[in-house]
């Protein structure tokens, strides 16, 4: 494998276009049938639920199937990764990716928001992303964000280890805590002891309680560990050490010498020598090939539903992707881009694979792991909260309260009616904190527990009465059944086009129409508007 | 609300001193007029009501009395319907229908904090780095199974409070078999149609939902599609059984026996759960963490517990869920043989007692024995992990089997405890 992917690497600049190579190989991986491309509704609502977290306007839904131009979903893919939505959605996405859904310890979610979102509207190479965020001890409030994925951690060095393994090297590493993994042979317990080595020496400063800890390093410490398999129980020794890499070549310290910051009392230790900043590095590292591979999958399975290797975090010669040369080549090209995430998404959604339609060929019964069809994902919570706000046109009452605030706010600036236009307009932080106060209710109610984000496959009675009872959606809906109703059928087109993106059917426009020809017109377009929300057609990205 | 007047300052304690109500007319001696009423209910399916006497009962005003020692306290031991068995005088009714229980008066579980005492008693195990154990409700609620009940497997009745779902107690099981919060026996948030939506206007826009549902799955369907569309109806099913919190279905009598006070009314709503599937229940009752005036805070408790619980025993066994049913009394832990100088006990967990009955349970049974004085176990010790494994033994559960959450095996028990033989049937 590796030989493989450094002849890709080697190459001159491949002479197609990636997305080209995605749909050849996925071909290549399947006799046929393959799902027709999606209608234009559809990937309109798709594309605007992966690359921008939300759904689009109604005016979107009507004016795109109409547009004539041959490249209007190249332009509409490239609208949206130009717009804020993207950094958004990306946080979102990255967010559970990285935290898991725990809730918030010692970094606060809009900080740790805020520092995502620049990232991603900045499109900060993803390998310089992660070192921050394994570099980070958390000690300058100016990048202490960065520091969560270990403070939230409690920088508990066996949850940090199997978390790094999982997130960043595709491999989950827990079973091999005790023992050599009874079921992979790949995973062995010097694997979980190298990685350890990384972190053990670090711990949270002043304590674990303290809610502004940071984390602290000690210059010494050693890893050993016993297999509980073995009658014999040999201690075994190492030192830190990316699984399947080589051990590092550590700098030796003169005796004195091993402390920026010595230990004493109330003081942060500060080692001259970091083993956390070195596990960074190798993680990060062109050498580590893992850390390309498991980003390029991640990157794969938040659009395309499922990852090449799945699930995501059992990377291992036992479990080979389903598309081997396709994974080597979506990591040799992310990395050859200088792990360019946006590319990455770019070119995925420009694939034929990524647009073709969710309905299956009649007939035939394609595995999933094929992409022979587009998978029905479920929304996640966010997009679940944004698409309701949007359908709702609870994001138009929140646009039109916050530039009515804002220029509120501008008359009583005394002159100042002109303000700088700092990045980042403040009108838009307006909205987005308003939309952003919406979305908590979904998160809570579609989060899941934390360490185990909920996938959406398995909906709990609680989320159901979230929907059919609860009073956060009956108040979103209830914003739309405010608005002036005009004519039944044409209220009926403008829902279904705010909340499924596609006019009704013939069937459909009847009943709803009927629906909304009685007395009561708001009460009407309330009924008529929950049932489309509270649809599997709505629920699923498809 | 006010703070109770021991409380030492934990969520525990965080508890008003309930008012002290009426007692209910008395008890005949026999059956219920109601006992045809008895329910189809599915022989087979087991369930479990633990009623939890939250900041922990006396172990010597309960089951282990002590009476003329130092230790003892002002209270008698009385006979009880089993030879031989004394409880103290605070339990006359519970003790008429001692022929229904056995007595575990050997623990020592060695935890003397509320939170962590509590966690253990209910995961029956010390806590270990990496793993989070579920609870005793989310275990039973898994491995019973709720029959074709479309209501939550797991229920906790608390006091007061709002109630609600989210509980973490299921960890790896999942957020299925986690509890459901009834805040005053009430009914979980949001099951209850809301004000401003007829029965009219849901029956309309749910009948245009299922028809989307209807077209959207002609051309696409999935697995997690069809989990969706069906959580709707199971949903439904358990809103149209939303009366099962209705004790107000109860005939007045009967509600009269079990009290009409916060905790007969739980009890009686924990009783219509369980007859309509739900397999575990827990009910707790507080408060009983008597630092001070331990005595007269237990007449008092006590005095509230005891004919609602010998309601609840009779009605079990007059329904005949009383074989399929098992009921724990337990706490978090007993309290000082030692009283101290505000008339108080602490906290103790080296020497007290645990009630059970019903389903697999031999009748009259009473494993392990305290010192003279109450401070130590002197015979046939046991803790929590042994407790654990009786629990869902007595249930026809293999105690000694594994889960695999991530293809890691992880006993559903104590490995290192195992079934107290001596109270199983």
């Amino acid at each position: 494998m590796i030989a493989a992917l450094t002849a890709v690497v080697a190459l001159a600049p491949a002479p197609t276009p990636l997305h080209e190579t995605i749909d050849r190989l996925v071909a290549a991986g399947h006799a046929g049938p393959f799902a027709p491309p999606a209608a234009d509704a559809e990937f309109l609502r798709r594309a605007t639920l992966d690359l921008a977290g939300t759904l689009p306007s109604v005016a979107e839904a009507r004016g795109f199937p109409a547009d004539p131009s041959p490249a209007k979903r190249q332009t509409l893919i490239d609208r949206l990764l130009a717009g804020p939505g993207y950094a958004r959605r990306m946080t979102h996405v990255f967010d559970v990716t990285l935290m898991e859904r725990r809730p918030d310890g010692k970094v606060a979610r809009a900080a740790w928001e805020d520092y995502l979102r620049a990232a991603f509207a900045a499109n900060k190479p993803y390998d310089q992303l992660v070192r921050e965020i394994l570099a980070g001890d958390g000690a300058d409030p100016a990048t202490r964000a960065a520091a969560k994925f270990y403070l939230d951690r409690e920088m508990d060095p066996t949850l940090v280890v199997r978390d790094v393994s999982r997130v960043f090297l595709g491999k989950n590493l827990q079973c091999a805590q005790c023992h050599d993994h009874p079921q992979i042979d790949d995973y062995k317990q010097a694997d979980f002891y190298g990685l350890l080595a990384f972190v053990n020496r670090s711990f949270l400063f002043p304590d674990a309680k303290a809610a502004t800890a940071v984390v602290a390093e000690k210059a010494d410490g050693d890893v050993t560990f016993v297999s509980v398999f073995d009658p014999k129980k040999v201690t075994k020794a190492t030192g830190p050490k990316l699984p399947g890499g080589k051990a590092v070549d550590e700098p030796k310290m003169d005796k004195g010498k091993e402390y920026k910051v010595a230990p004493a009392k109330d003081v942060r230790p500060v080692p001259a020598y970091s083993r956390r900043a070195e596990l960074a590095k190798r993680i990060t590292a062109p050498d580590n090939p893992a850390f390309a591979r498991t980003a390029a999958n991640r990157v794969w399975a938040a659009l395309m539903g499922r990852g090449l290797v799945h699930p995501l975090d059992l990377d291992h010669s036992d479990n080979p992707p389903s598309h081997p040369e396709l994974l080597d080549l979506l990591a040799a090209e992310f990395v050859a881009h200088g792990y360019d995430v946006k590319y990455l998404v770019r070119e995925i959604a420009l694939s034929q694979t990524y647009q073709r339609s969710s309905e299956p060929p009649a007939g035939a019964d394609v595995p999933a792991d094929r992409f022979a069809v587009a998978a029905l994902k479920p929304l996640s919570a966010e997009q679940l909260g944004y698409a309701l706000v949007q359908a709702t046109g609870t994001a138009d009452v929140d646009r039109a309260a916050a530039a009515e605030a804002t220029v509120a706010a501008r008359l009583a600036g005394l002159g100042a009616a002109v303000r700088p236009v700092v990045p980042g307009d403040p009108a838009e932080a307006a909205v987005e904190a308003r939309l952003a106060a919406r979305v908590a209710p979904f998160r809570s109610a579609y989060g899941g527990r934390a360490g185990t984000p909920d996938d959406g496959t398995a909906p709990t009675l609680d989320q159901t009465l979230f929907v059919k009872h609860g009073g956060t959606v009956r108040g979103l809906v209830a914003h739309r059944a405010a608005a002036k109703p005009t004519d039944p059928g044409a209220t009926a087109d403008e829902l279904f086009l705010a909340a499924l993106t596609r006019l009704p059917t013939a069937d459909e426009r009847a009943d709803a129409a009927a629906a909304l020809a009685g007395p009561d017109k708001a009460a009407a377009v309330g009924e008529v508007l929950w049932a489309l929300v509270a649809s599997a057609e709505f629920r699923f990205n498809h | 609300m006010r703070d109770c007047p021991y409380a030492c300052g934990t969520v525990a304690h965080r508890v008003s001193r309930r008012k002290f109500l009426g007692t209910a007319a008395a008890l005949g001696a026999g059956g219920f007029a109601n006992a045809a009423a008895t329910t189809s209910l599915a022989k087979a399916q087991k369930r479990v009501l633990v009623v939890f006497l939250h900041g922990a009962v006396s172990q010597l005003e309960s089951w282990d009395p002590k009476p003329g020692t130092a230790t003892g306290g002002p209270f008698r031991a009385i006979p009880t319907s089993v030879p031989g068995v004394h409880v103290s005088e605070l339990l006359p009714e519970t003790a008429k229908r001692m022929h229904r229980l056995a007595l575990v008066r050997g623990l020592n579980t060695a935890e003397d904090d509320h939170g962590k005492g509590s966690e253990l008693m209910m995961t029956g195990r010390k806590p270990e780095p990496g793993t989070e154990f579920p609870h005793l409700g989310a275990v039973a609620a898994k491995l019973l199974g709720g029959g074709d009940s479309a209501l939550p497997g797991h229920i906790q009745i608390w006091p007061h409070g709002g109630g609600g779902f989210g509980a973490k107690d299921a960890t790896f099981l999942g957020p299925k078999y986690a509890s459901v919060a009834l805040g005053d026996g009430k009914p979980p948030p949001d099951l209850v149609r809301p004000d401003g939506l007829t029965a009219d206007a849901d029956r309309r826009r749910e009948d245009l939902r299922k028809k989307l549902n209807e077209r959207f799955a002609k051309s696409r369907r999935s697995a997690a599609t069809e989990a969706y569309t069906e959580s709707f109806d199971r949903a439904e099913r358990v809103v149209r059984n939303a009366e099962v919190f209705d004790v107000s279905k109860e005939p007045p009598a009967l509600a009269d026996r079990y009290g009409r006070h916060d905790f007969g009314r739980h009890l009686l709503v924990a009783r219509r759960l369980l007859e309509a599937g739900v397999s575990f229940v827990r009910v707790n009752h507080s408060n009983y963490d008597t630092h001070h005036e331990n005595f007269d805070f237990h007449i008092e408790q006590l005095g509230e517990f005891d004919r609602p619980f010998a309601t609840l025993l009779d009605d079990l066994a007059d329904r005949g869920m009383l074989e399929s049913t098992l009921v724990v009394v337990m706490s978090e832990f007993g309290r000082t043989p030692n009283i101290n100088h505000l008339y108080g006990r602490d906290h103790w967990s080296k020497a007290w007692s645990v009630a059970l009955g019903g389903c697999g349970i031999q009748p009259g049974a009473v494993v392990g024995k305290t010192t003279k004085d109450g401070t130590a176990v002197a015979d046939r010790e046991v803790n929590a992990g042994h407790l654990f494994h009786t629990v869902l033994t007595a249930v026809g559960l293999d105690s000694r089997g594994r889960f695999h959450p991530d293809e890691r095996p992880i006993p559903i028990a104590d490995p290192k405890a195992g079934p107290i033989a001596e109270v199983l049937a």
